[in-house]
């Protein structure tokens, strides 16, 4: 190898000095002087090129040698790389480890570069995920959400926000808030928590929107809840106001609907504790004077004290039943019986208004598993309500048969009353509710029916209904299974 | 007779009662189950004093006492009120036609005796003092 390089460099110096001997001859002998000056420039040239290419060609060769060296050591990963070593001709080194330097660099950069964008680009596929799902969950909620920013565009907007304001949700990002929000009140005070750049505290403020109720064109005015709050940028400064509508109507509907029930329960607790408290006054003062008097005055204090103690039972039980802390005790019992007795309990107040008070029971045994007090409660109650909402002079009937497909018995209670209007149907059975024309016709709690339709259905597994036809009358019907289907007293 | 005396409510229990207490107070009492055959008896019977409960069906006591003062031969005639809802009266109810006392259920008969009595003294005195002011002037 070192022969070699010392051949190389003798053929090399060998050539060189042949090139300088021409040139110098081509210059410098006078016998050469009457030579043609075109052949001695030629003769000159040549020896230059002699000389130059006895220089440039190994120097291109070892370059050449260099450059391939170093790209292989461009393309060399982890080990081979980390084992190469410096080569190349001594005065090349510098140049050589400079360029080493520099790719080294170069790939140090390229691989951080790599990095950051895998990390940018997992960190942009969380935060899609993340965006998705929060949107997904602003989707999900019964609450407005609207969000905008500085200038007033609709950056963040809810399925809901666009139901109850009235326009498309899809279509209402980054577009200017009025464009979309056609409530004035709700845009300005929008507008006005910005201007305040409050950023420590929410604004609560109650407001009413007419929203389509979703049945054809009608619309209905629903009190919500705005809370608005102020949205700080990393400058410091406003970057938007984020707005959520809850609604309260119901809350309020519902609150309003305990307040009343308070108000009629307390009405009607009164009302029996006005007389026993009287009639106990009137004995005591000897108001009654004779014996007879007495007897009618201590009847009445029981009378009055057993409807009192119904009346709480009514309550109290309603609660059980929808707290799921009921106990029954289940028996044979005979509804023809409980109808009987019903009808006896009732037969005065009926009389009392010419009511007119029959049954139509089925000559077939009409016995059902359940709970004999509650299911008396049941019939009770309706056959009550029927004679409560039939004017004087009416009829009603007590019907009870037996339903061999559903293996049930059927209970019907039809009147000559009142009727009821369509839109109070859906809502008979609801707690506390009473149909509103009918307050001023009789008293009530507005519970009979909600717990009728506790005890049949929670209870019994039966079924409760109307029919009826306002003016006309109305037929109230349960059915309740003669077998008890469930495993577990409910 | 110490003066007559209607006394209007849909609960039994309490016409019995009250007309019994007042009877044998000495009053001539009488009764009408709901405010519209009330305001007929008033018109009818023009009572001394008038006992109406609040809350009952077709008419209730405060549609009853407006029905009465907007009735010239009504109007004049003191009305006490009975009721197991007290609350749900405010100010402005008070103010409606000659109401002169209110009284929560449940209630002492005694008491409603009393308060007839003190109310129907205050309307004599009342009727004294007109009728002696033009004979003053």
């Amino acid at each position: 190898m070192r022969a070699g390089k010392i051949a190389s460099l003798c053929l090399v110096l060998i050539v060189a000095a042949v090139g300088a001997v021409l040139s110098l001859l081509a210059t410098s002998l006078p016998w050469l002087a009457s030579m043609h000056p075109v052949l001695r420039l030629c003769l000159t040239f040549l020896g230059l090129a002699t000389v130059s290419a006895a220089i440039l060609l190994p120097l291109g060769t070892t370059l050449d040698r260099t450059v391939a060296r170093l790209r292989s050591y461009i393309e060399a990963t982890g080990t081979e790389r980390r084992t190469a070593t410096f080569w190349g001709p001594k005065w090349a080194r510098p140049i050589t480890r400079a360029l080493i330097g520099a790719v080294e660099q170069f790939r140090q950069r390229e691989q951080m570069l790599t990095n950051e964008l895998r990390e940018v680009q997992i960190r942009h596929r969380v935060s899609e995920a993340e965006r998705r799902q929060i949107e997904s969950v602003l989707h999900v909620l019964r609450d407005a959400v609207l969000v905008t920013n500085a200038f007033g565009d609709i950056v963040i907007v809810n399925e809901a926000a666009g139901r109850i304001l009235g326009f498309d949700h899809t279509q209402a990002l980054h577009q200017p808030l009025e464009q979309f929000v056609d409530d004035e009140c709700l845009c300005q005070l929008i507008n006005e928590t910005a201007e305040t750049a409050n950023f420590a505290d929410r604004r609560h403020v109650e407001h009413e929107i007419s929203v389509p109720d979703g049945q054809g064109d009608k619309e209905q005015t629903l009190l919500f809840l705005v809370t608005l709050a102020c949205l700080e940028n990393h400058k410091r400064e406003v970057g938007g106001v984020v707005t959520i509508l809850h609604d309260l109507t119901r809350v309020r509907e519902i609150s309003q609907m305990k307040t009343d029930f308070v108000s009629k329960a307390s009405h009607e607790l009164r009302t029996p504790l006005s007389s026993i408290r009287a009639y106990v006054e009137m004995l005591v003062d000897g108001e009654a004077t004779d014996e007879e008097s007495r007897q009618e005055f201590y009847r009445i204090i029981q009378n009055e004290t057993e409807r009192l103690g119904r009346l709480i039972d009514n309550m109290l039980n309603i609660s059980r039943i929808e707290a799921g802390i009921v106990q029954i005790e289940r028996e044979n019992v005979d509804i023809k019986h409980l109808i009987t007795r019903a009808i006896d309990t009732l037969e005065p107040e009926a009389s009392q208004k010419q009511i007119t008070l029959n049954s139509k029971m089925a000559e077939v045994d009409l016995s059902v598993e359940g709970d004999c007090d509650m299911l008396f409660q049941v019939v009770l109650n309706l056959v009550s309500n029927a004679v409560k909402y039939t004017p004087a002079g009416g009829r009603v009937t007590v019907a009870a048969d037996s339903d061999n497909l559903t293996r049930s018995v059927v209970v019907s209670v039809s009147d000559t009353g009142l009727g009821i209007p369509p839109d109070a149907i859906g809502k008979i059975f609801d707690k506390f509710y009473r149909v509103e024309n009918y307050k001023r016709v009789a008293k009530g709690t507005g519970l009979g029916l909600s717990l009728c339709k506790h005890i049949v259905e929670t209870l019994h597994h039966g079924q409760v209904g109307v029919e009826s036809k306002l003016g006309m009358g109305s037929k109230f019907w349960v059915t309740i299974p003669m077998r008890y289907a469930g495993s577990q007293a409910a | 007779m110490a003066g007559r005396i209607l006394v209007v409510d849909d609960e039994a229990h309490i016409l019995h009662v009250l007309s019994l207490k007042l009877r044998n107070a000495g009053y001539e009492v009488v009764t009408a189950v709901d405010g519209e055959e009330g305001f007929e008896l008033a018109c009818e019977k023009l009572p001394d004093l008038i006992i109406t409960d609040l809350q009952m069906p077709y008419m209730t006591g405060l549609e009853l006492c407006r029905m009465l003062a907007a009735d010239e031969e009504t109007a004049h005639i003191p009305v006490l009120i009975l009721t197991a809802r007290g609350y749900a009266l405010d100010e402005e109810d008070l103010k409606i036609g000659n109401i002169r006392e209110v009284l929560s259920k449940p209630f002492s008969p005694r008491r409603v005796v009393q308060m007839v009595r003190e109310s129907l003294a205050a309307e004599a005195d009342r009727v004294r003092t007109d009728e002696s002011k033009p004979e003053a002037a």
